[in-house]
């Protein structure tokens, strides 16, 4: 089932966090691709075109998510696919105190694990342009 | 100058936050050689490297390169596709800075090569401590530490890094990565002088330089010249690795449509029979010999009248390549009358 028409990729290494927001986004009435790291989901994108990415950051390498980002974006295919980062690095990673608004993650929105569902799929609709209500009420 | 130092449980982090500053590129082994590459994780940077295969002109002199494209009607058009790429290139030894410093010197002085200076100011220089193995012989040639052509430079200290802030960019750098860094102590300094001092000591090949100009122009008739080009294959593989060898031959490639075409540079060696043939058929250095020679009386003798200094940086690349044992460190010590007893 595929409602919506669009296509999300999740990229984690956690299978029950993969599993249980591709439910609720299958529920939301997306099409979800799951890969459990950097690699296999870039090889996946580059078959399936996603209509949007979310990525976490320490898999199977805790900067893996980073560098995965640059490889989306080298791909011409890929280079403006959205891509949403999920993770809990700030958690995880105390002195890296560096916001992924500084301009070096080239990401289109950070979302800090645990994520709120709801506030996740609203964005994650007003970006694909499915929810004209909330694309107006941000700006 | 700012001295910081990182800890290398966090150089992943700080490698990532790089990214803001173009795409990261670092040794990587390939079938058990090194090679810089874009990285595509940070597990696949090897910062304990010996020698790449190639050295680092090959980001700013490429191999081949297009410097102009023509069409009828709209004459010429300078490709400059790549050339502002952004790069930072992390984890680069002192001889390949000490390399760069050099050919900045024919590249960005007199005859300035725009194509050289663009990539120059746009790829980022992250120089990184390394151990000379059995063919270094960078502190003979005063190349095995570099006070400037990096933005930032790594010291090991053990668990961490001595970082010395060589330029506006690698302050930059630092800042962006937020409280990464920290400052040096007491201990750090000590640490740094003692490793300093061990490195210094770890070197098991050297040359003497001094002199080294007189001696070729003394030798200039030498029989050597003649064995040498008895052995040398004028293949060119030492030109090619060498970090410095910077001759370069430029054509012109025309469509057989006869609706343009591109003027293209690529990479030249002295030791090629073709390299001094000129118009008419006459070839300057037809054997071997005066081939061979030529490049070592450019490189230690021509080199240091003009520039003040050998362009050879002892980075033992020219040692690796040779497929017939050409050891620069023996031809040198041969002329001098040292009876050589290093690596065969």
């Amino acid at each position: 089932m595929n409602p919506s028409g669009k296509t999300i990729l999740i990229i984690d290494d956690d299978a029950d966090f993969a599993e249980a927001l591709g439910a609720a986004l299958e529920a939301a009435g997306f099409r979800v691709l799951r890969a459990r790291d950097g690699h296999q989901g870039l090889k996946l994108a580059k078959l399936e075109a996603p209509d949007l990415v979310l990525m976490d950051i320490i898999m199977s390498e805790r900067t893996e998510g980073f560098f995965a980002i640059q490889e989306f974006r080298r791909t011409p295919s890929l280079a403006s696919t959205p891509i949403f980062v999920l993770s809990s690095l700030y958690d995880a990673v105390a002195d890296f105190r560096v916001a992924p608004e500084a301009g070096w993650l080239a990401h289109d929105a950070f979302f800090s694990k645990p994520v709120d569902l709801e506030e996740l799929i609203r964005a994650i609709r007003q970006r694909l342009g499915l929810n004209a209500a909330v694309r107006e009420g941000t700006g | 100058m700012k001295i910081l130092k990182l800890s290398k449980d966090k150089l992943d982090f700080f490698a990532s936050v790089l990214q803001r500053f173009g795409e990261v590129h670092a040794p990587v082994e390939d079938n058990g050689e090194f090679v810089f590459r874009r990285l595509a994780r940070w597990s696949e940077a090897r910062l304990d490297y010996q020698r790449t295969i190639l050295p680092l002109k090959k980001y700013f002199l490429p191999p081949r390169e297009t410097l102009l494209e023509y069409r009828p009607g709209t004459g010429y058009v300078p490709a400059e596709r790549d050339l502002e790429a952004r790069l930072v290139l992390f984890g680069v030894h002192a001889c390949d800075i000490y390399a760069l410093n050099i050919l900045d010197r024919v590249f960005t002085g007199r005859y300035a090569d725009p194509y050289y200076e663009t990539r120059r100011r746009n790829i980022a220089i992250i120089g990184i401590d390394c151990r000379p193995d059995e063919r270094c012989f960078c502190r003979s040639m005063r190349a095995d530490f570099v006070d400037r052509g990096f933005d930032l430079f790594f010291h090991d200290l053990g668990d961490a890094y001595l970082t010395i802030v060589g330029t506006a960019l690698g302050d930059d750098m630092v800042l962006a990565t937020g409280p990464l860094f920290s400052p040096v102590t007491a201990a750090d300094i000590e640490e740094y002088k003692r490793r300093s001092a061990g490195k210094r000591a770890a070197f098991r090949l050297e040359v003497e330089i001094r002199d080294l100009p007189e001696i070729f122009e003394m030798e200039y008739d030498s029989g050597i010249w003649d064995e040498l080009g008895e052995r040398c294959l004028s293949c060119g593989s030492c030109s090619v690795v060498c970090p410095t060898c910077y001759c370069f031959d430029v054509h012109d490639e025309v469509e057989l449509a006869g609706n343009g075409g591109r003027r293209v540079r690529t990479w030249d060696s002295c030791l090629f029979s073709t390299h001094a043939l000129v118009a008419g058929g006459e070839n300057f250095r037809k054997s071997r010999a005066s081939r061979i020679k030529f490049r070592y009386y450019h490189k230690q003798r021509g080199f240091v009248a003009e520039y003040g200094r050998p362009s050879c940086v002892g980075c033992g690349r020219c040692i690796a390549a040779c497929p017939v044992g050409i050891d620069i460190t023996q031809v040198i010590d041969t002329l001098r009358g040292v009876l050589h007893a290093g690596p065969q």
